[in-house]
């Protein structure tokens, strides 16, 4: 600690470049942790608050729920008290009043069902033409009190309470009554389909021409979910590899630059253990001062950034990769561990 | 027993074709209070000597004993242990760690000084050397001869019994050459230590109690007339 400090205080601009490195890394890669948090739960959070962790689709669906649809005589056969249905749709919601638009879903349940979500404002509605929608909205213009219409539908409907964190396929989500939703999906209440069926407990004995799939499963194949999130998986992998590669590369250089420096301290009897800690006490100051800069910045960003920004700072996620940057520059160490430990007293002689 | 014992020691570098023969067998011996010098052209051997002398590296045959123990067969680990504790080094070039002010390099030795041993006072030996002023400087804001005699504060720091300094002189003029080296006999004479100096400058040889001239890697211990016709040769 005592050399590795000394070193970095007596040669500030050279050790300020790594720091700078660190601060950028880790920047980008929280910046893009972040994204593909916020993106992630964009997709799934209606779906994460699902009471049940079975989801029964048809099978032609393709595991998607955008495009099941599940029958009377299909749901009939397997409703119990772990069962709620569920009738979800794609629609553009639109304030006429204001000619505001709006990319949305609806989610048509028993409102007094499992499948109510927390009203963190206003209140539930209580007939065919009010909505709970999720307080998203706002940011794009639509208010409690507001009267909707959806797809274009002759019918108003009133957002009469929000809920929070309740959003699908990356767009937000008006809990309604079934009946609305068959009224919009299938152009009357009379016809009893729904989208899914949720179930606390896994289904045995499916209807025909039916499949059940996890929470889990029905996620990753929301549309586009899974190639995202592996796309900024393979990024942020590849910035924490590339982390290991420009530290590791940054610190032989400058081990590399000092072989005769090290070779008089091992001349006058300074083990190389002692040279090799000051190495890897030298790469912890450097990438906690500057991942922690990283952080504080991000900290700061995720401040200004605007709501529409599909932004998530989850502490945990955030520490974790901390973390792996962290360890992967003590990782990058272990380039300039060979060439210290293959250091000879007699370098400090040499060169005469 | 002196201090150090060398017999039949031999270093030839590389082998086959390219072998170099840097030290024909040599008997070498330092006690406690002696001032020693070794002179001789350069290439000749006298580098080599020191290293073996200090366990830098190790003889390719003979014996090597500081304190009448055989430090032939020791360690890397030893050898690193016995370096920090037994010898004290006053390399011709740079000796000082370039981030670290004279104080500091004083207090590294501090952090590593397993052993808490008796050390000398960091301020007599900072009188003594006339430093006392330098403690907070950074070693590129030194003179060399500044710079050397921060080294031989920091040798002498951790209470070595032997001293070993290549070349101490090369990059001083004459009269602070004259210094270093009087300072060196003081060590010697006055601290009761061993000291071998391995120097090219034939006028740096009225305090020295021993010399030895090196040729073509053969060590000769030099009489007083062989010191008379050294020193004369050289005006
Ligand atoms: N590490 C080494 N590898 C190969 N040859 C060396 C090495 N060190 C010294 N030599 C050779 O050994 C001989 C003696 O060198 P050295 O002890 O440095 O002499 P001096 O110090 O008297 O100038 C020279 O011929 C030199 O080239
Ligand atoms: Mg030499």
């Amino acid at each position: 600690m005592f050399l590795a400090y000394k070193e970095i205080m007596h040669n500030k601009a050279r050790y300020l470049l790594v720091v700078v490195t660190f601060v950028l890394i880790s920047y980008l890669v929280l910046f893009l942790t972040g994204l593909a948090t916020g993106l992630a739960r964009n997709n799934r959070t209606a779906i994460d608050a699902l009471p049940g962790n079975y989801v029964l689709m048809s099978k032609y669906a393709n595991k998607n729920l955008l495009s099941s649809v599940i029958t009377k005589d299909q749901y009939d056969k397997v409703s119990s008290s772990d069962t709620a249905l569920l009738g979800q749709m794609t629609v553009v919601a639109e304030n006429p009043q204001t000619d505001k638009k709006l990319n949305s879903n609806i989610f048509g349940i028993r409102l007094t069902g499992a499948l109510k979500p927390p009203v963190t404002a206003g209140r539930m509605p209580t007939k065919n033409s009010e909505v709970l929608a999720d307080d998203s909205v706002t940011y794009y213009g639509l208010h409690r009190g507001d009267r909707i219409t959806l797809n274009g539908s002759s019918q108003k409907y009133r957002i009469v309470g929000y809920t929070r964190d309740h959003r699908f396929a990356t767009v937000p989500v008006f809990y309604t009554t079934l009946s609305t939703f068959r009224q919009i999906r299938f152009g009357s209440a009379q016809v009893p389909n729904v989208s899914a069926v949720v179930s606390k407990k896994k289904l045995t004995d499916l209807p025909k021409n039916t499949q059940q799939l996890t929470k889990a499963g029905l996620i990753e194949n929301i549309p586009g979910y899974t190639a995202q999130t592996s796309t900024f998986g393979l990024m942020i992998g590849a910035m924490i590899g590339i982390t290991l590669l420009i530290i590791g590369i940054f610190m032989y250089i400058l081990t590399i630059q000092k072989v005769a420096m090290y070779g008089v301290m091992r001349a006058q009897g300074i083990r190389t253990s002692a040279i090799v800690t000051a190495l890897f006490w030298q790469i912890l100051i450097l990438a906690l001062v500057g991942v922690g800069i990283g952080n504080g910045l991000m900290i700061a960003t995720s401040f200004v950034l605007p709501k529409t920004m599909p932004f998530y700072g989850d502490p945990m996620m955030m520490l974790m990769i901390t973390g792996a940057l962290v360890v992967m520059s003590l990782v990058g160490g272990l380039f300039s561990l060979r060439r210290i430990l293959h250091i000879d007293p007699l370098e400090a002689i040499g060169g005469e | 027993m002196g201090l150090v014992d060398l017999k039949q020691v031999t270093k030839v570098y590389g082998s086959g074709h390219t072998a170099v023969t840097a030290l024909h067998p040599t008997d070498f011996s330092l006690q406690a209070g002696e001032f020693a010098t070794v002179i001789g052209p350069s290439g000749s051997g006298k580098t080599t000597l020191l290293t073996i002398i200090g366990s830098l590296q190790q003889p390719s045959s003979g014996q090597v004993l500081i304190n009448g123990q055989d430090t032939t067969n020791f360690s890397e680990h030893q050898r690193t242990d016995l370096r920090f504790n037994t010898f004290g080094f006053i390399l011709q070039g740079s000796n000082l760690i370039p981030f670290l002010t004279v104080a500091d390099q004083l207090a590294l030795v501090d952090r590593f000084n397993h052993h808490k041993q008796h050390k000398m006072s960091r301020d007599s030996l900072f009188t003594m050397l006339g430093i006392t002023d330098l403690t907070n400087q950074y070693p590129s804001a030194l003179s060399g001869g500044e710079r050397q005699r921060v080294a031989i504060a920091r040798a002498l720091y951790n209470d070595p019994p032997i001293i070993l300094a290549d070349e101490p002189t090369a990059s001083l003029d004459t009269s602070r050459a004259l210094q270093v080296t009087e300072l060196l006999a003081t060590i010697a004479h006055k601290m009761d230590r061993g000291v071998v100096m391995i120097t090219h400058d034939t006028r740096l040889l009225g305090s020295v109690d021993t010399v030895y001239e090196m040729r073509d890697g053969v060590l000769t211990k030099q009489d007083a007339a062989g010191v008379k016709k050294i020193r004369a040769a050289a005006i």
